[in-house]
């Protein structure tokens, strides 16, 4: 018997393992590719966590005054950012919007943005992405043109 | 595989509950309530029975007047409940209705009366001597098995968050037919564990006042004994008496 628990809970932790990551299937929310690297976490610990981190780190730099946390909304925003058909990020306003796409899913509401700018910080952008104006300008073109 | 293990089990559990539910209301709306027996006072007309149903089932009007400490138990259990339950469509529709999108942060704090009512039953039933002397063990079975259920769900919002847009998935995936991942985490295997067991037994458990209050005559049926003569359905179709036999005894 406590063979057959202990071999349950290790399936359990297999499995667990094994759907690490990405959610296949056509049901899932569209979620818009971010501009820079993945998160060392892992796709899933972000989606699970991502709220605690950012309510962490502010409490850390609201009653701490610790400045240098290590995420940022503003990093979120400017590397999950979203270009509208215009080729310009689009804000929290529209329903492309990073951050809307699970939450409209999940039916949860984001306070972030009552205070904070849902836009991108251009330079911010620029440091985070390393590319050029033109080539977004171009991607976005080629966008609009294949679809 | 535990996802295909989990699918086949509400995909059951789901049928016995839609069925065992149909068929014990069937029975109740068969079974003859050949007398007139509201308990009084009874409303003398058909609204007043509504009226009467309607204090009865959003307020438990008699419970009210029986015992006050249930009644406040209850109705913290029933209504904390109604709005957590509620909130839980959010993972059955897509998209999401705006009236659930607006009651989720209600439905958070409504955990908190629901466990607080079932405490407050639970303690009850074990520390007061005459109700524990009459309590069953599905009696507890039914508290205990709706606090884990609370518990489990409100872990997983203020302890361990889970990853509710894979469990979304998982559920929309079964009610189209496909089975989809669902997230490995103790959480929600317990709490879909237990509200799967829940759904099985309801039918055949106390839990089955539900539907039955609607089927209690001594508060469906109207006091109007006096304007109307009451003849049950099989004695109106009773055939007429042989000659011979008098219609009338006197005295």
């Amino acid at each position: 018997m406590k063979r057959l628990f202990a071999s349950f809970l290790i399936l359990i932790g297999l499995m667990g393992m094994a759907s690490a990551g990405e959610i296949k299937s056509s049901l899932a929310p569209v979620v818009p590719k971010a501009a820079g690297e993945a998160h060392p976490e892992g796709n899933e610990f972000m989606r699970i966590n991502h709220m605690k981190l950012m309510v962490h780190d502010r409490d850390d730099t609201v009653l701490l005054g610790d400045r240098n946390v290590k995420y940022s909304l503003k990093e979120c925003v400017a590397c999950h950012a979203v270009m509208g058909p215009d080729a310009r990020p689009v804000s929290v306003k529209s329903d492309q919007h990073f951050c809307r796409t699970c939450h409209e899913f999940a039916a949860v509401k984001i306070d972030c943005f009552q205070c904070h700018n849902s836009l991108p910080d251009a330079d911010l952008v620029k440091k985070l992405t390393m590319l050029p104006q033109k080539d977004r300008e171009l991607a976005a073109y080629l966008k609009e043109v294949t679809e | 595989m535990l996802s295909i293990v989990y699918a086949v089990l509400f995909y059951v559990a789901t049928i016995l509950l839609v069925v065992g539910t149909g068929m014990k209301i069937l029975k109740y709306a068969r079974t003859p309530a050949p007398l007139k027996i509201p308990v009084s006072p009874a409303p003398r007309t058909r609204r007043g029975v509504w009226m009467r149903m309607g204090r009865e089932v959003l307020f438990f009007q008699s419970l009210f007047k029986s015992n006050r400490w249930i009644w406040i138990f209850g109705m913290l259990f029933h209504w904390g409940m109604l709005l957590v339950l509620l909130r839980h469509l959010r993972y059955f529709t897509q998209p999401v209705w705006w009236w659930v999108e607006l009651i989720q942060p209600i439905g958070v704090y409504a955990s908190f009366a629901m466990v607080l009512g079932l405490g407050g039953l639970l303690f009850r039933r074990i520390f007061v001597n005459r109700i524990r002397y009459i309590s069953d063990p599905s009696d507890y079975l039914m508290l205990l098995l709706i606090i884990g259920i609370a518990v489990t769900g409100m872990g997983m919002k203020f302890v361990m968050p889970v990853d509710i847009v894979a469990i979304k998935v998982f559920f929309l995936g079964l009610m189209r037919f496909q089975i989809n991942e669902l997230p490995m985490n103790i959480g929600v295997l317990l709490h879909l564990g237990m509200v799967a067991f829940l759904m099985i037994i309801f039918p055949i458990s106390k839990l089955i006042h539900a539907p039955g209050l609607f089927f209690a005559p001594s508060r469906t049926q109207v006091d109007n004994a006096r304007e109307f003569r009451h003849l049950s359905a099989w004695a109106s179709q009773l055939p007429p008496l042989p000659e011979g036999i008098p219609k009338d005894e006197k005295g």
